[in-house]
């Protein structure tokens, strides 16, 4: 039992999906942008790695390999596991994209594979996860949640049974109420799980299959009608028909595997006790990146960073990452819930309150930052102030500068966006800059 | 002859348009803003072209290359390790610029469109015999603008004037110039602006002479002014060389369509519009004041007014597209949408009307 070995596949999406991390998606894809002073991808790789006999991780996406090539050989050697980047020709679905990488997943020979998706804020308890799996004897255990009814609506919705914890009833995105519990997007599955998705690949197929052949002989039918009717016509409208035929190799894991096995003493559900959320926009990103930085007050407190304005430290407030290559200046006081990347450079007199600073940005002396994302290589001007109203929900409620912004000295940006290369001269509210 | 084009810039204000493109490649009435310019400087004799880029050099020399062997010109970038104002670009680009024949040479800025009459430039600036020749435009606003305040009868340039709050003249610095290689060496290698510092200094010593220039001009680096730009591009096409112009019992007005774009029964394409290379449109569409880009396509009974539809995108059937919507590239417009005046960042689908002016990232 402990030579059996593990391995984690992490999904990763692509660039064409996540526009909604705009503009700090425009040059950066979005599992590598930074929360809690890490890229957003290393919080579900820091919780694989503490899984004992992990063997090698997985990243499944369709972004170019270069955009992870140097993220993967760095987080390869300081966590010594193997951390690999598999790109999909297209997009497979979550099911997909597990069966067709199949050989690779299970090179090991793996007793259990963990799934996880990487756009996913929590506490990670794989270990529990894996325990109760093996109690329950499935073939699958997903981590679920009780959320408020409203917000469950945009998730997966479960009914588990609250004895065995079977999962016995799974829809996604129902428009009427089904459950306050929710698919956390965290799984663990036994190799069986493979040829649960062969056997939906197989009746995908069979029905693509028959529905393609009505369709093609659809088109000859209605291209002879035309032929006869309109000799002349160059009108090529008739060869479009929407054929809207399923795409016989695109499975995804929620609908076409979790919903028909439900209720057939194959799935399991495990109870998450802690925090969960899913970072969908920049504005998520930042109380995502508050929830990490409790979480290292309980399980890291050297990570964080202290101070109370003497011995030429700057005073510290709640929560606050800040990277050891930052130089920030004594009479700045920061947090809470602030994290500073690299190389970034904080003046005198700088108030920083709730905000994600990235790499290389520069704030110059007195410049005030609230409820905000600052883009790398920014810069912001004295006395300028940088805020918004900190209500993740509202479209403007995190003021986001993009890459390379500079805000001159005295601007106020209040509840906006700005794209990257954008230099303010003057100062805005409520609004997009592009 | 030799001539410099000065790029630089991110593009911001044209964007969603330039987060595809570098802007002199973004194309104006079917062809690359910057091949216009090319093309005028290769009529009356220009054979090196400099530009001054400091962003996305490589996209730009790509397809400079092509450009070079087209039209037997050469075409060279120099670029600006950290931006150097607008004259910094002409002191790094000396060597180049300065051949040792004497003879004077082109400064423009890119995002200017106008009949480019640099003919009429060279024979202005022989005859005053002065050292720097620069373009100038009457507009009705010119408040907004630098104001050049000359002599009506030489021309010779007083003295330039930024957004001046009373009125001291109408006619605005065109961004079109022509120099002697003598002024290179007036012009510090640091951070200045041609405007603030370079031009002054030589009105101030008298030799700057001021042309108003004939035919229209549009500063197309922002969408509001592209559309108005294109309309009097078009305009003057017609009085130039209206064989270029699309005739047809669909077609009113100045229309201009690529010969390979399609079109459908039933429409009523113009006045003011330009449609790409590769576009389709399909039958029952109306499309007026409006630029479709390239392999974008049109459905049928869609109408577009007043708007700019980027490269690949596509606009659904029964859509309808007005008051400055400006759709960035691969961007899908559902059937019946509505959008008033929205701007789409590339890679979008809309489905859900616009109801209000507004920014869809």
């Amino acid at each position: 039992m402990s030579e059996e070995k593990v391995v984690a596949v992490i999904m990763v999406g692509g660039p064409t999906k996540g526009t909604r991390f705009r503009p700090l998606s425009f040059n950066t894809p979005k599992p590598l942008i930074p929360l809690a002073g890490q890229p957003m991808i290393h919080h579900p790789i820091s919780a694989c790695k503490k899984i004992p006999n992990l063997a090698q991780i997985f990243l499944i996406g369709f972004y170019e390999e270069r955009e992870f090539a140097l993220y993967v050989s760095s987080i390869s050697n300081e966590l010594r596991i193997p951390v690999r980047y598999l790109k999909e020709d297209k997009p497979h679905g979550s099911a997909g994209a597990l069966y067709y990488f199949r050989d690779r997943i299970m090179e090991e020979k793996p007793s259990h594979v963990f799934l996880l998706n990487c756009d996913v804020c929590c506490s990670f308890p794989l270990q529990h996860i894996l325990d109760a799996h093996r109690r329950y004897g499935g073939i699958g255990t997903m981590l679920v949640i009780k959320v408020s009814a409203e917000a469950a609506s945009q998730f997966g919705e479960l009914i588990a049974d609250p004895e065995t914890k079977e999962l016995l009833h799974y829809t996604e995105k129902p428009e009427t109420f089904v459950s306050d519990l929710i698919n956390c997007g965290v799984y663990v599955f036994t190799s069986d799980i493979f040829k649960a998705i062969e056997g939906v690949y197989n009746q995908m197929r069979e029905t693509c299959e028959f529905s393609s052949l009505m369709a093609y002989l659809k088109r000859i039918a209605l291209f002879f009608f035309d032929f006869i009717l309109n000799l002349a016509a160059s009108n090529y409208n008739h060869f479009q028909y929407a054929t809207r035929s399923v795409p016989a190799d695109f499975v995804r894991l929620d609908q076409d595997i979790l919903s028909p096995l439900a209720g057939k003493k194959q799935l399991y559900t495990y109870e998450n006790k802690d925090f969960w959320e899913q970072i969908k926009t920049p504005g998520k990103s930042l109380k995502c990146s508050d929830m990490y930085l409790s979480q290292f007050r309980e399980t890291s407190p050297h990570l964080l960073a202290s101070g109370d304005g003497t011995n030429k430290k700057p005073m510290i407030v709640g929560d606050v990452y800040i990277h050891p290559s930052v130089k920030l200046h004594p009479t700045a006081k920061i947090g809470p819930n602030v994290s500073i990347s690299a190389n970034v450079r904080v003046g005198p007199g700088v108030r920083l309150i709730n905000c994600i600073i990235l790499d290389d940005v520069e704030i110059k002396d007195n410049a005030v930052v609230i409820n905000s994302i600052i883009g790398w290589k920014s810069s912001i001007g004295r006395w300028s102030r940088v805020q918004a109203s900190g209500d993740d929900n509202e479209r403007l409620g995190i003021t986001i500068l993009g890459e390379a912004v500079t805000v001159e000295d005295e601007v106020a940006v209040i509840g906006s966006i700005v794209l990257q290369n954008k230099t303010l001269n003057a100062s805005v509210q409520d609004d997009i800059i592009l | 002859m030799k001539a410099l084009i000065l790029v630089g810039g991110f593009g911001t204000r044209l964007r969603p348009l330039t987060l595809s493109l570098p802007k002199p490649l973004v194309d104006f009435a079917n062809k690359p803003m910057i091949l216009h310019q090319i093309e005028a400087l290769k009529a009356v004799g220009v054979d090196e072209v400099v530009l001054t880029v400091n962003y996305q050099a490589e996209v730009m020399l790509n397809f400079l290359k092509d450009v070079e062997a087209k039209l037997e010109i050469k075409i060279t970038c120099s670029r600006e390790t950290e931006p150097m104002g607008t004259a910094g670009p002409l002191a790094l680009a000396r060597d180049k610029l300065v051949d040792g024949s004497g003879e004077p040479f082109f400064v423009l800025n890119s995002d200017v469109i106008s009949e480019y009459p640099f003919k009429e430039m060279i024979e202005f600036h022989k005859a005053h015999g002065g050292e720097a020749s620069i373009m100038v435009t009457k507009v009705d606003e010119p408040s907004k603008y630098g104001v050049v305040v000359m002599e009506e009868t030489t021309g010779k340039v007083e003295k330039f004037v930024e957004k001046p709050k009373l009125y001291v003249g109408n006619k605005i610095n065109a961004g079109i110039y022509l120099l002697n290689p003598s002024v290179v060496d007036k012009i510090e290698l640091r951070p200045t602006s041609i405007k603030k510092e370079t031009f002054p200094k030589i009105a101030a010593a008298q030799v700057l002479y001021a042309m108003v220039l004939p035919g229209f001009w549009m500063d197309i680096g922002q969408p509001r002014d592209y559309i108005t730009g294109l309309r009097l591009y078009l305009d003057s096409l017609r009085k130039k060389c209206p064989a270029k112009l699309t005739t047809g019992p669909d077609i009113v007005g100045n229309v201009l369509v690529d010969e390979t774009a399609k079109i459908g029964e039933g429409c009523l394409i113009g006045p003011d519009v330009a449609i790409g290379p590769g576009c389709v449109v399909e039958s029952g569409v109306r499309l007026s004041r409006c630029t479709v880009m390239r392999g974008a396509r049109i459905k049928k009974h869609a109408c577009i007014s007043s708007s700019i539809i980027g490269w690949h995108s596509t606009v659904g059937q029964w859509a309808r597209i007005e008051n400055m919507t400006i759709l960035g590239e691969d961007v899908h417009v559902r059937d019946e949408i509505y959008s008033n005046g929205g701007v789409v960042l590339p890679h979008k689908e809309i489905k859900s009307n616009i109801l209000m002016p507004g920014i869809v990232m």
